[in-house]
Protein backbone atom coordinates (compact mmCIF):
# COMPACT_ATOMS: atom_id res chain seq x y z
CA UNK A 1 0.00 0.00 0.00
CA UNK A 2 1.26 3.57 -0.87
CA UNK A 3 1.12 5.25 2.46
CA UNK A 4 2.11 9.12 2.29
CA UNK A 5 3.75 10.70 5.76
CA UNK A 6 3.06 14.34 5.66
CA UNK A 7 5.19 16.75 8.08
CA UNK A 8 7.34 19.71 8.47
CA UNK A 9 10.02 18.25 10.44
CA UNK A 10 12.26 15.67 8.26
CA UNK A 11 13.29 13.91 11.60
CA UNK A 12 9.40 13.30 12.65
CA UNK A 13 9.03 11.83 9.03
CA UNK A 14 12.03 9.26 9.77
CA UNK A 15 10.36 9.00 13.00
CA UNK A 16 6.73 7.77 11.83
CA UNK A 17 8.34 5.47 8.97
CA UNK A 18 10.49 3.88 11.74
CA UNK A 19 7.57 3.68 14.03
CA UNK A 20 5.44 1.82 11.36
CA UNK A 21 8.52 -0.52 10.89
CA UNK A 22 8.62 -1.23 14.41
CA UNK A 23 4.65 -1.26 14.43
CA UNK A 24 5.24 -4.96 12.41
CA UNK A 25 3.81 -2.83 9.00
CA UNK A 26 6.47 -3.56 6.72
CA UNK A 27 6.61 -3.92 2.82
CA UNK A 28 4.38 -0.45 1.96
CA UNK A 29 5.48 2.31 -0.19
CA UNK A 30 5.81 5.37 2.30
CA UNK A 31 6.15 9.08 0.89
CA UNK A 32 7.06 12.15 2.45
CA UNK A 33 5.36 15.39 2.16
CA UNK A 34 6.99 18.68 3.57
CA UNK A 35 3.52 20.65 4.00
CA UNK A 36 -0.30 20.12 3.96
CA UNK A 37 -0.23 21.53 -0.06
CA UNK A 38 2.49 19.38 -1.07
CA UNK A 39 0.33 16.43 0.39
CA UNK A 40 -2.98 16.98 -1.14
CA UNK A 41 -1.06 17.55 -5.00
CA UNK A 42 0.44 13.95 -3.65
CA UNK A 43 -2.62 12.12 -2.29
CA UNK A 44 -4.32 13.48 -5.82
CA UNK A 45 -1.59 12.34 -7.61
CA UNK A 46 -1.07 8.96 -6.16
CA UNK A 47 -4.20 7.56 -4.93
CA UNK A 48 -2.46 6.49 -1.89
CA UNK A 49 -4.29 4.14 0.81
CA UNK A 50 -3.42 5.85 3.79
CA UNK A 51 -2.22 9.49 4.98
CA UNK A 52 -0.45 10.10 8.48
CA UNK A 53 0.02 13.86 8.88
CA UNK A 54 1.11 16.53 11.44
CA UNK A 55 -1.31 19.02 12.32
CA UNK A 56 0.92 22.57 12.51
CA UNK A 57 2.85 22.95 8.95
CA UNK A 58 3.58 25.54 6.80
CA UNK A 59 2.11 26.30 3.47
CA UNK A 60 -1.49 24.88 4.62
CA UNK A 61 -1.96 23.01 7.66
CA UNK A 62 -3.28 19.25 8.39
CA UNK A 63 -6.58 20.04 8.79
CA UNK A 64 -6.98 22.33 5.67
CA UNK A 65 -5.04 19.74 3.77
CA UNK A 66 -7.78 16.95 4.77
CA UNK A 67 -11.26 19.50 4.35
CA UNK A 68 -9.25 20.21 1.00
CA UNK A 69 -9.30 16.38 0.16
CA UNK A 70 -12.67 15.97 1.42
CA UNK A 71 -14.09 18.64 -1.01
CA UNK A 72 -12.17 17.19 -4.01
CA UNK A 73 -13.93 13.94 -3.09
CA UNK A 74 -11.20 12.02 -1.99
CA UNK A 75 -11.78 9.12 0.99
CA UNK A 76 -8.49 8.43 1.61
CA UNK A 77 -7.98 7.06 4.91
CA UNK A 78 -6.34 10.44 7.13
CA UNK A 79 -4.77 10.27 10.32
CA UNK A 80 -3.10 13.10 12.45
CA UNK A 81 -0.04 12.05 14.10
CA UNK A 82 0.29 15.59 15.87
CA UNK A 83 2.27 17.41 18.75
CA UNK A 84 -0.64 18.23 20.33
CA UNK A 85 -4.09 16.66 21.10
CA UNK A 86 -6.59 18.54 22.81
CA UNK A 87 -10.32 17.62 23.18
CA UNK A 88 -11.00 20.57 20.46
CA UNK A 89 -8.23 19.43 17.74
CA UNK A 90 -9.51 15.86 18.27
CA UNK A 91 -13.08 16.57 17.79
CA UNK A 92 -12.33 18.89 14.70
CA UNK A 93 -10.53 16.16 12.98
CA UNK A 94 -13.18 13.43 13.65
CA UNK A 95 -15.33 15.94 12.42
CA UNK A 96 -13.46 16.93 9.52
CA UNK A 97 -13.33 12.80 8.71
CA UNK A 98 -10.07 12.16 10.25
CA UNK A 99 -10.15 8.08 11.70
CA UNK A 100 -7.39 9.37 14.73
CA UNK A 101 -5.12 11.61 16.37
CA UNK A 102 -2.35 10.34 17.75
CA UNK A 103 -0.13 12.50 20.03
CA UNK A 104 3.75 12.58 19.81
CA UNK A 105 5.46 11.73 21.30
CA UNK A 106 3.96 7.81 20.48
CA UNK A 107 5.30 4.35 20.44
CA UNK A 108 4.74 0.98 18.14
CA UNK A 109 2.02 -0.08 20.17
CA UNK A 110 -0.18 2.97 19.97
CA UNK A 111 0.15 2.68 16.06
CA UNK A 112 -0.30 -1.16 16.06
CA UNK A 113 -3.53 -0.33 18.08
CA UNK A 114 -4.67 2.64 15.19
CA UNK A 115 -3.97 1.41 12.32
CA UNK A 116 -4.02 -2.15 12.64
CA UNK A 117 -7.46 -2.43 11.15
CA UNK A 118 -6.31 -0.11 7.72
CA UNK A 119 -2.57 -2.02 7.14
CA UNK B 1 -4.12 28.14 36.59
CA UNK B 2 -1.09 27.28 37.62
CA UNK B 3 2.18 25.89 35.19
CA UNK B 4 2.56 22.20 35.38
CA UNK B 5 5.92 20.76 36.17
CA UNK B 6 6.30 17.39 34.80
CA UNK B 7 7.88 14.64 36.64
CA UNK B 8 10.89 12.83 36.16
CA UNK B 9 8.63 9.77 34.66
CA UNK B 10 7.11 11.78 32.46
CA UNK B 11 10.37 13.36 30.65
CA UNK B 12 11.91 9.86 30.93
CA UNK B 13 8.77 8.42 29.20
CA UNK B 14 8.97 11.23 26.28
CA UNK B 15 12.70 10.72 25.46
CA UNK B 16 12.15 6.98 25.20
CA UNK B 17 9.73 7.16 22.87
CA UNK B 18 11.06 9.99 20.92
CA UNK B 19 14.67 8.20 20.63
CA UNK B 20 13.75 5.07 20.55
CA UNK B 21 16.48 4.11 23.40
CA UNK B 22 17.10 3.55 26.55
CA UNK B 23 17.51 6.85 28.55
CA UNK B 24 18.17 6.97 32.26
CA UNK B 25 17.70 10.33 34.49
CA UNK B 26 19.34 11.26 37.60
CA UNK B 27 19.07 14.40 39.70
CA UNK B 28 21.51 17.08 39.51
CA UNK B 29 22.87 20.45 40.47
CA UNK B 30 20.67 23.10 39.58
CA UNK B 31 22.15 23.78 35.96
CA UNK B 32 23.71 27.55 35.93
CA UNK B 33 25.22 28.13 32.28
CA UNK B 34 28.11 30.48 32.91
CA UNK B 35 29.03 33.63 31.00
CA UNK B 36 30.58 32.04 28.32
CA UNK B 37 29.10 28.63 28.25
CA UNK B 38 26.65 27.70 25.31
CA UNK B 39 23.62 26.09 26.02
CA UNK B 40 20.34 26.22 24.53
CA UNK B 41 17.01 27.76 25.83
CA UNK B 42 13.69 26.73 24.59
CA UNK B 43 10.83 29.25 25.40
CA UNK B 44 7.06 28.20 26.43
CA UNK B 45 4.27 30.59 26.68
CA UNK B 46 1.16 30.38 27.94
CA UNK B 47 -2.60 31.56 25.94
CA UNK B 48 -1.77 35.00 26.62
CA UNK B 49 2.30 34.73 25.01
CA UNK B 50 3.49 35.07 28.21
CA UNK B 51 6.92 33.19 28.97
CA UNK B 52 6.28 30.25 31.32
CA UNK B 53 8.41 28.02 31.48
CA UNK B 54 12.28 27.64 30.29
CA UNK B 55 13.88 24.54 28.91
CA UNK B 56 17.71 24.82 29.26
CA UNK B 57 19.87 21.85 28.15
CA UNK B 58 23.99 22.34 28.02
CA UNK B 59 25.95 21.72 24.91
CA UNK B 60 26.31 18.54 25.31
CA UNK B 61 22.75 17.37 25.69
CA UNK B 62 21.69 19.97 22.86
CA UNK B 63 24.23 18.03 20.64
CA UNK B 64 23.29 14.01 21.88
CA UNK B 65 19.59 14.45 21.71
CA UNK B 66 19.98 16.16 18.49
CA UNK B 67 21.64 13.44 16.49
CA UNK B 68 20.39 10.66 18.88
CA UNK B 69 16.66 11.75 17.41
CA UNK B 70 17.86 11.86 13.70
CA UNK B 71 20.31 8.81 14.09
CA UNK B 72 23.69 11.20 13.50
CA UNK B 73 26.61 8.86 14.28
CA UNK B 74 28.03 9.93 17.89
CA UNK B 75 31.03 11.27 15.79
CA UNK B 76 28.61 14.00 14.81
CA UNK B 77 27.39 14.73 17.95
CA UNK B 78 31.19 14.90 19.39
CA UNK B 79 32.26 16.99 16.65
CA UNK B 80 29.56 19.56 17.32
CA UNK B 81 30.40 19.58 21.34
CA UNK B 82 34.03 20.33 20.17
CA UNK B 83 33.38 22.80 17.66
CA UNK B 84 30.81 24.16 20.23
CA UNK B 85 28.71 25.15 17.35
CA UNK B 86 25.32 22.79 16.66
CA UNK B 87 25.14 21.99 12.61
CA UNK B 88 21.75 22.98 11.11
CA UNK B 89 20.45 18.81 11.18
CA UNK B 90 21.45 18.54 14.94
CA UNK B 91 19.96 22.38 15.53
CA UNK B 92 16.61 21.50 13.89
CA UNK B 93 16.33 17.86 15.55
CA UNK B 94 16.64 19.32 18.60
CA UNK B 95 13.69 22.09 17.85
CA UNK B 96 11.73 19.35 17.09
CA UNK B 97 12.46 17.42 20.44
CA UNK B 98 12.26 20.56 22.70
CA UNK B 99 8.39 21.42 20.84
CA UNK B 100 7.67 17.99 21.01
CA UNK B 101 8.60 18.69 24.65
CA UNK B 102 5.68 21.08 24.79
CA UNK B 103 3.25 18.73 25.96
CA UNK B 104 4.93 17.55 29.09
CA UNK B 105 3.69 20.96 30.53
CA UNK B 106 -0.21 20.21 29.14
CA UNK B 107 -1.76 18.78 32.20
CA UNK B 108 -5.57 18.77 32.80
CA UNK B 109 -6.47 21.62 34.78
CA UNK B 110 -3.23 23.53 34.55
CA UNK B 111 -1.96 26.34 31.56
CA UNK B 112 -2.28 25.26 28.12
CA UNK B 113 1.77 25.83 27.05
CA UNK B 114 3.22 25.78 23.93
CA UNK B 115 6.79 26.20 22.14
CA UNK B 116 7.15 29.88 21.27
CA UNK B 117 11.29 30.15 20.74
CA UNK B 118 14.34 27.95 20.57
CA UNK B 119 17.85 29.64 20.94
CA UNK B 120 20.20 27.04 20.45
CA UNK B 121 23.49 26.77 21.92
CA UNK B 122 26.38 28.75 20.50
CA UNK B 123 30.10 29.75 20.94
CA UNK B 124 30.39 32.54 23.38
CA UNK B 125 27.46 31.58 25.56
CA UNK B 126 24.05 32.67 26.43
CA UNK B 127 22.62 36.27 26.35
CA UNK B 128 22.40 37.35 29.95
CA UNK B 129 18.52 37.55 29.81
CA UNK B 130 18.73 34.07 28.88
CA UNK B 131 21.05 33.22 32.18
CA UNK B 132 18.81 34.93 34.53
CA UNK B 133 15.83 33.26 32.99
CA UNK B 134 17.82 29.58 33.39
CA UNK B 135 18.86 30.63 36.75
CA UNK B 136 15.37 30.93 38.32
CA UNK B 137 15.15 29.55 41.51
CA UNK B 138 11.69 27.90 42.37
CA UNK B 139 10.17 25.36 40.58
CA UNK B 140 12.50 23.67 38.76
CA UNK B 141 13.70 19.63 37.70
CA UNK B 142 17.34 19.63 37.27
CA UNK B 143 18.16 16.45 35.39
CA UNK B 144 21.54 14.13 34.25
CA UNK B 145 20.31 12.50 31.27
CA UNK B 146 22.02 9.40 30.07
CA UNK B 147 21.34 8.62 26.13
CA UNK B 148 22.19 4.68 26.02
CA UNK B 149 24.91 4.41 22.73
CA UNK B 150 25.21 8.74 22.57
CA UNK B 151 25.95 9.68 26.33
CA UNK B 152 25.15 12.05 28.93
CA UNK B 153 24.39 15.93 29.59
CA UNK B 154 22.48 18.67 31.70
CA UNK B 155 18.49 19.40 30.86
CA UNK B 156 16.43 22.01 33.37
CA UNK B 157 13.31 22.40 33.10
CA UNK B 158 12.14 25.57 34.65
CA UNK B 159 9.03 27.17 35.56
CA UNK B 160 9.30 31.23 35.62
CA UNK B 161 6.33 32.49 36.59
Amino acid sequence: MKIIVADDSRVMRQIVVRTLRQAGFTGHDVLEAENGKQCLDMVLAEQPGLVLSDWNMPEMNGIDCLQSLRAAGSQVPFGFVTSEGSDDMRARAASAGALFLIAKPFSAETFQEHLGGIL
Amino acid sequence: MPTYLPTRKEIRDLLVDLLGREVTLNQSAPFAPGPSEPATLAVYVDDHLQTSAVVVCDLAFSALVGAAIGLVPLAGAEAAIEAQELPQTISENLAEVLNIASSLFNAPEHEHMKLHEVRPAAKGGMAINDRFLALTLGRREDLSIDIAGYGHGLLSIVLVR
